[in-house]
């Protein structure tokens, strides 16, 4: 089973590693959210219009101990990047279908869960280390006279772990469901028109782009259980000074609920790409 | 003599609409090529997606190698061999990654996997383009590969769909040149779904005809041939006379005559040994021949006779289907059944 799944693994990221314009395009998305998008949006820059001086405890509560809108942002972009580039990760899955490679993988003795398991693995590479690509970008940033990503607290080796560890988990979570929604389905628009119905939904019910001092009330309370809340939650709380103070919880138990999120649809993910794989009927 | 694959009553329904495949039963012995002849549509690969465990059947049984198909698919996936209809290699991988993945995933014992997968490029003629991707090979190197990636883990029963469809004349001799040495050396059952008649006539030792699901024959290409009823003796003579044809039918052993294009088709099961007979009752009726043929039964005509219509292809050329037509036509001009 082992010698199946490293096969399968190793395959999937020989594509990967074949196909570089893809991981340009790839990269693409992030880049203009940070250096336009999250630029734009520095919500501090208020103060150069306000005749009165702002408290900077006003900036605080907007962005939960965040220095600035963009050190806030930064975090959630991490979360978002790491879910949208999944999104492509269960669209390769379609693709293999209709060049009939996936035909060739279904028929041999490999089991249905290991033929997922292979690209749950791969699959989560590319996010992974796109959402790291921005957390290294948005340092940068901060170098080069633009807005950049601020860490204010002193991250500990707990800290540094409990952020790598969100960032995988929700990759995984989410490359697990596109993967299975992928195996169930056989053309690229029903796909892209299912996983933008999740994706969207999924990212603007978030804490990743909001500042949340300014969110009502309602939005809050959905935002709290969003996935993608729990893992920026975890990044926030461990990079900023103080945040801790405007979260109930510890990133710990943010990381918990993440966790589960992530069993929960990994199990799922499962079910689905099982029976999709099962002798059609 | 041990059978291969048991086939019995196996039904496949599409949507609960498509009867793809009906009530179908046959055996194939172990060590046989088996063919299966039908045109587009007729369930062939219904059929070998159903014996290969890729799809579940409505009704019947079935099994490959001894093992239930259905009650052990991962069993059967283990022991066939499977090239299917489309090109199904990684366009990503080259040549000799795309076998080492197969050799993984259908268990070649590791030490084994260099030898084996060098062997099979040399002998496939890919050798040369081994570390090539498989996004730059030709129609014809991709469907040697394909077989490559088929045969990899020797399996005891290999299921061909349509392997040579696309390939030109020359690719198609060595693929099955290939094929009739591998089932030489490890004595493996082929069964092998075609559009190419010809090819079916030379390779198989038994066939299946399947038109619209049903199977209409079954038998070896010779005992198909026979139930046609014979040769057809092909006569021109200088000039066409209703004596002529009396005179024919009246020899003994004709079957049927009959007079298409200015020419008498004689069909008779003993054509050659009749041929001087024939000549003889022409010279008796007083009229000069021109020209006789003979003509074998084809499988054209087996399939025309079976299905009552021609064999339709898609995918040869344009001559090739020329000639097809221009045979099936010679030997019956007016449509049969
Ligand atoms: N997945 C499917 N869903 C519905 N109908 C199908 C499906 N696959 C094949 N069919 C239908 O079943 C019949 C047999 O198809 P097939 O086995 O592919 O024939 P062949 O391989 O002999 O050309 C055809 O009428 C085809 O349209
Ligand atoms: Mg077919």
């Amino acid at each position: 089973m082992m010698r199946e799944l490293g096969a399968l693994t190793r395959r999937e990221l020989l594509r990967i590693a074949r196909n570089p314009q893809a991981i340009v395009t790839s990269l693409l998305l992030p880049i203009l959210y940070l250096v336009l998008f999250g630029q734009a949006f520095n919500l501090n820059n208020i103060t150069k219009l306000s005749p009165y001086p702002i408290p900077p405890t006003v900036f605080l509560q907007l962005y939960r101990g965040a220095p600035s809108y963009f050190s806030y942002f930064a975090a959630g972009m991490t979360g978002f990047v790491a879910v949208t580039a999944t999104l492509f990760v269960g669209a390769n899955v379609i693709f293999d279908r209709l060049f009939g490679t996936l035909k060739r993988t279904s028929a041999s003795p490999a089991t249905p869960t290991v033929i997922f398991g292979a690209r749950l693995i791969a699959g989560s590479v590319q996010p992974i280390c796109l959402a790291f690509l921005v957390l290294g970008l948005s340092l940068l940033l901060g170098h080069v006279g633009l807005s950049g990503l601020d860490v204010t607290a002193s991250v500990s080796a707990l800290g540094a772990v409990e952020i790598v560890a969100a960032i995988v988990i929700l990759s995984v979570m989410f490359a697990s469901l596109f993967i299975a929604i992928g195996f169930s389905l056989e053309q690229p628009q029903t796909y892209f028109a299912i996983v933008n119905a999740i994706n969207l939904p999924v990212l603007l019910t978030s804490a990743a782009l909001y500042p949340w001092g300014i969110l009502p009330a309602w939005l809050k309370s959905v935002a709290s259980y969003n996935p993608i809340t729990l893992a920026v939650n975890v990044l926030r709380e461990n990079l900023f000074a103080g945040a801790s103070a405007y979260y109930p919880y510890s990133a710990g138990v943010y990381l918990l609920g993440l966790f589960g999120w992530a069993l929960a649809m990994f199990i799922l993910a499962v079910l689905l790409a099982r029976r999709a794989l099962a002798p059609r009927h | 003599m041990v059978e291969s694959i048991h086939v019995e009553g196996l039904s496949k329904t599409y949507n609960g609409t498509v009867k793809a495949v009906d009530n179908i039963s046959f055996a194939v012995n172990q060590g046989e090529a088996f063919g299966f002849l039908g045109p587009n549509g007729a369930g062939k690969t219904t059929t070998v997606s159903v014996l290969t465990a890729q799809l579940a059947p409505t009704a019947g049984r079935a099994t490959v190698d001894g093992i239930d198909v259905f009650q052990n698919p991962m069993e059967i996936k283990r022991r066939i061999g499977l090239v299917f209809q489309e090109s199904t290699a990684d366009s990503d991988l080259t040549g000799r990654e795309n076998l080492e993945l197969a050799a993984a995933l259908f268990g070649v014992p590791r030490a084994e996997v260099r030898a084996r997968v060098d062997s099979l490029l040399e002998r496939m003629q890919i050798g040369d383009a081994a570390d090539r991707l498989a996004r730059t090979y030709s129609g014809g190197m991709r469907r040697r590969l394909e077989l490559a990636v088929g045969i990899i883990h020797s399996p005891r029963v290999l299921f061909l769909d349509e392997p040579t469809l696309g390939l030109d004349p020359q690719g198609r001799a060595g693929f099955w040149r290939y094929v009739q040495e591998l089932r030489k050396d490890h004595g493996m059952t082929v069964f092998v779904t075609t559009h190419y008649l010809d090819e079916a006539d030379q390779i198989c030792e038994r066939l299946a005809i399947i038109d619209h699901g049903h199977l209409v024959a079954t038998g070896s290409p010779s005992e198909l041939k026979d139930r046609l009823g014979g040769d057809i003796v092909t006569i021109r003579t200088a000039r066409v006379d209703p004596a002529v044809e009396a005179a024919l039918k009246a020899v003994p052993g004709v079957a049927s005559v009959s007079l298409q294009e200015d020419a008498y088709r004689v069909k008779a099961p003993r054509g050659e040994q009749l041929i001087p007979a024939l000549v003889q009752a022409c010279t008796q009726a007083g009229v000069a021949l021109t020209s006789v043929s003979l003509k074998r039964p084809s499988l054209d005509e087996v399939f025309l006779e079976f299905t009552g219509r021609e064999y339709r292809e898609d995918g040869v050329t344009a001559t090739d289907r020329a000639v097809r037509i221009g045979q099936v036509s010679q030997a019956f001009g007016r449509s049969r059944r």
